[in-house]
C-alpha cells in the first residue's frame, strides 16, 4: 500500500505508544498519531488533553482544538487544566506525551515560542517571527515519563542550538535536566518525516536510530544542522502495515495527513 | 442576592477603563471564551489594556490587532489547527504588544495563587527554560531572575521555581448557562475559569442562556462559579461566536479563518471592525450579522445532547427582557411628572 511521508511519521510516532499508557496528544497531527494507536495496537492506551477532556475519540475529523466539539462530543468526563497538566501531567503520573515542535537541537529541547534576527542577544526584544508558545508542550516535557517530539525533518528546523527553550529536553546535555527535578524523563524520541532519532544513554545527545524505506542516513543527516551521529544498531524503521494504515486512516477522516 | 443582568454596552462602560488588568475567560482558542465582550470593548474604544490571556483565543488577536492592548501575558498564543493567530503576531512582532510567555499550566497555576491569597505560586514546570530565563517584560535581564526566580524548596533543598500569581481588576467569562443571580454552569472543559473567577476582582458573566435558579437547585455540582463571585450577568446567545460554546454550537470555521487572515493586517482589521464589530448594536444585529444558514449549521453539531439536562429552565428572550427590567442595574424609569 502507498503512504505518505507523513503517514509513516503518524504511524512511527504512534508504535511509541504502549497498550495501557496514560497519554497526552498535543494539538494537531500528534493527536493522530495517538488515536492511531487507540485504535490499533493500543486499546487499553487511556487519552486525555491538557484541558481536561477525558476517555474520547473524535468524530468527524481531526479536531480544531483540544476542547472543541469534535473531541467533547463523547468524553466521559470534563475536568480542568489544573488538572490535566497539573495533577495528572506536571505530577508524574503521565506515561507518554506527543507533542509537535517548530525547532529542536541536539539535546532534544524544543522551540514553539519564535525565531529572533540575534537570538544570542541578551536583549530580549521582539521575535522576527512569533510562533505558538508553549501552550501545555512545557508542562507535558517537564512531567511526562516518555516525551515524544514529531516534527517535520528540515535543516532549519534541527538547529545545533534552539532560538528560545520552550519545552526541556536534555537541556545542555548529560545530567543537566536533573537539577530541575523534573518528574518527568525527557524525550526519548524525535520522530520526523525522515526517520527516527533517539538519546544516547549518557550525553543524552540525540542520533539517528532508524530512517524510513524512502529516506537514508545521507538524507537524514543532509537535513540536520549539528553533526548527526548514527546509532551502531541503525536501520530501517518497519514500513506500515496494511492494518495500521487502515487504522490511521479511519482517523484521519479529513485526510491531513494524505497531503504529500 | 439581587438580579444582576445587564446589557453588554452597560457592562463594559460600567467595568472596564483604559489601562485595566484585564482577563477573559476561559477555554482554549477554539472553545469558549468572553469574544463578544472585548468586540464591545472595541467598540468603545478601550486602550492600553494589560490582558491576562489564560491561554489564547480570537479575543485576543482581535484586542492586539486593533490596538486596544499594550500586555499581554499568557500560556500559548497560537489558535490550534486554525494556525497563527496573525492579528496577536503582526503586534508583537511590531514591538506594539508586549508578550509575557508562561504555559498552559503556570497561568492557571497564576490564578490559583491569586485566588489563595498567596505571595507567589512554587513551580516544577516553565523552570530550567527559556519561558524563566527571557522576558518581554524585563528584556535586558538575562537570563531574567525576576520573572520565575529560583528558590529552594526549604524542605528538601531543592531547586523549584516561584511563579508570581495573576490578579486581574475585571474577569469576564464565559458560561453556558447562568440563572440572573450569577450561579452558571459551563459545559465542556472549564479550563479555568473556576481559579480565574476566583483571582480576579470583578467577575462579569457573559452566557448563552439564562436559566431559572431552579436548575441550580437540580445540579448545585454543577455549579462552580456560584452567585457570590459575580459582579454581573450579560445575557448574550452566540457570544463566542465564531469559537465553539460546547453543547451549544460548533466553531465557525469559515469565519475562524477570514478573521484570522483579516486581522493580519491593518487594514484588513480596520475592515473587519467595520464589518463585524461596529455594525450591529443589538443582539438581533449581531445575530444578523453571522447570518441565519451559519447558525443553523453551527447549531447542528455532535455535542448538543450535553444541553439536554438543562433545557426546560432556558429562559425565553421575553422573560430575559422582563427580567432585565427587575434587575439591580435597571435604568430607573422615567419620572412621572407631578402635573
Amino acid at each position: 500500500m502507498e503512504f505518505t511521508r507523513q503517514e509513516m511519521m503518524a504511524i512511527a510516532t504512534g508504535r511509541e505508544i504502549r497498550d495501557g499508557d496514560l497519554c497526552i496528544f498535543g494539538v494537531g497531527l500528534s493527536m493522530l498519531a495517538g488515536y492511531f494507536a487507540l485504535a490499533y495496537h493500543a486499546p487499553n492506551a487511556i487519552s486525555m488533553t491538557e484541558g481536561g477532556v477525558y476517555g474520547s475519540m473524535p468524530v468527524g475529523g481531526l479536531p480544531w482544538g483540544i476542547e472543541d466539539n469534535r473531541i467533547s462530543a463523547n468524553a466521559t468526563c470534563f475536568t480542568n487544566a489544573i488538572d490535566a497538566l497539573g495533577f495528572l501531567c506536571s505530577s508524574g503520573r503521565v506515561d507518554l506525551g506527543i507533542i509537535g515542535a517548530a525547532q529542536v537541537d541536539k539535546y532534544g529541547n524544543v522551540n514553539t515560542t519564535g525565531f529572533w534576527t540575534d537570538p544570542a542577544s541578551p536583549h530580549f526584544g521582539p521575535p522576527k517571527t512569533r510562533l505558538n508558545g508553549s501552550g501545555g508542550a512545557n508542562d507535558i516535557g517537564s512531567g511526562c515519563k516518555r516525551l515524544v517530539i514529531m516534527m517535520a525533518h528540515e535543516m532549519k528546523r534541527f538547529a545545533e542550538k534552539v532560538d528560545y527553550i520552550t519545552t526541556p529536553g536534555y537541556l545542555d546535555g548529560g545530567n543537566s535536566r536533573e537539577k530541575y527535578n523534573f518528574k518527568g524523563g525527557g524525550p526519548v524520541a524525535i520522530v520526523t518525516t525522515l526517520g527516527i532519532l533517539r538519546p544516547e544513554p549518557v550525553t543524552k545527545e540525540f542520533m539517528l536510530d532508524s530512517y524510513y524505506s524512502f529516506s537514508s542516513i545521507e538524507e537524514v543527516k543532509a537535513n540536520t544542522t549539528w553533526d548527526l551521529k548514527i546509532s551502531p544498531n541503525v536501520g530501517i524503521t518497519p514500513e506500515p502495515t496494511a492494518g495500521e494504515l487502515e487504522a490511521l486512516r479511519s482517523v484521519d477522516v479529513t485526510g491531513m495527513l494524505k497531503k504529500k | 442576592m439581587p438580579n444582576k443582568l445587564i446589557g453588554l454596552k452597560d457592562a463594559v462602560s460600567k467595568f472596564t477603563r483604559d489601562g485595566i488588568k484585564y482577563a477573559s475567560g476561559a477555554a482554549l482558542p477554539v472553545g469558549s471564551d468572553s469574544i463578544v465582550f472585548g468586540r464591545e470593548m472595541v467598540r468603545q474604544g478601550r486602550r492600553n489594556i494589560h490582558y491576562f490571556a489564560h491561554c489564547n483565543n480570537q479575543q485576543v488577536n482581535l484586542l492586539c490587532a486593533l490596538g486596544v492592548c499594550n500586555k499581554v501575558e499568557g500560556g500559548f498564543s497560537g489558535l490550534e489547527v486554525y494556525g497563527f493567530a496573525n492579528g496577536f503576531r503582526r503586534a508583537v512582532q511590531a514591538g506594539t504588544v508586549l508578550y509575557e510567555d508562561y504555559s498552559n499550566l503556570t497561568m492557571p497555576l497564576r490564578f490559583f495563587g491569586a485566588a489563595m491569597g498567596w505571595p507567589f505560586v512554587p513551580t516544577i514546570s516553565n523552570i530550567g527554560t527559556d519561558i524563566q530565563f527571557r522576558s518581554a517584560f524585563n528584556p535586558d535581564e538575562y537570563p531574567c531572575k525576576s520573572k520565575i526566580p529560583e528558590i529552594k524548596d526549604p524542605f528538601t533543598g531543592k531547586i523549584c521555581g516561584a511563579l508570581p500569581v495573576a490578579k486581574p481588576e475585571l474577569a469576564s467569562i464565559h458560561v453556558t448557562m447562568a440563572d440572573v443571580l450569577g450561579n452558571a454552569i459551563v459545559l465542556g472543559t472549564e479550563w479555568c475559569r473556576y481559579e480565574l473567577a476566583r483571582a480576579a476582582d470583578k467577575v462579569v458573566l457573559q452566557a448563552d442562556f439564562i436559566v431559572d435558579t431552579a436548575c441550580m437547585l437540580q445540579y448545585p455540582n454543577m455549579v462552580r462559579i456560584p452567585d457570590l463571585l459575580v459582579e454581573a450577568v450579560v445575557p448574550w446567545q452566540l457570544g463566542v461566536w465564531p469559537q465553539c460554546s460546547v453543547g451549544i454550537y460548533d466553531s465557525d470555521e469559515e469565519h475562524m479563518f477570514l478573521m484570522n487572515k483579516m486581522l493580519g493586517s491593518e487594514e484588513g482589521a480596520l475592515e473587519y471592525k467595520a464589518k463585524y464589530v461596529d455594525s450591529w448594536n443589538t443582539h438581533e444585529e449581531y445575530l444578523a450579522v453571522i447570518g441565519k444558514d451559519k447558525i443553523d449549521k453551527i447549531m447542528n453539531n455532535p455535542t448538543t445532547h450535553l444541553m439536554d439536562p438543562y433545557r426546560k429552565w432556558i429562559k425565553t428572550d421575553e422573560e430575559i427582557a422582563s427580567l432585565m427590567k427587575e434587575s439591580k442595574f435597571a435604568q430607573p424609569a422615567e419620572p412621572v411628572s407631578a402635573s
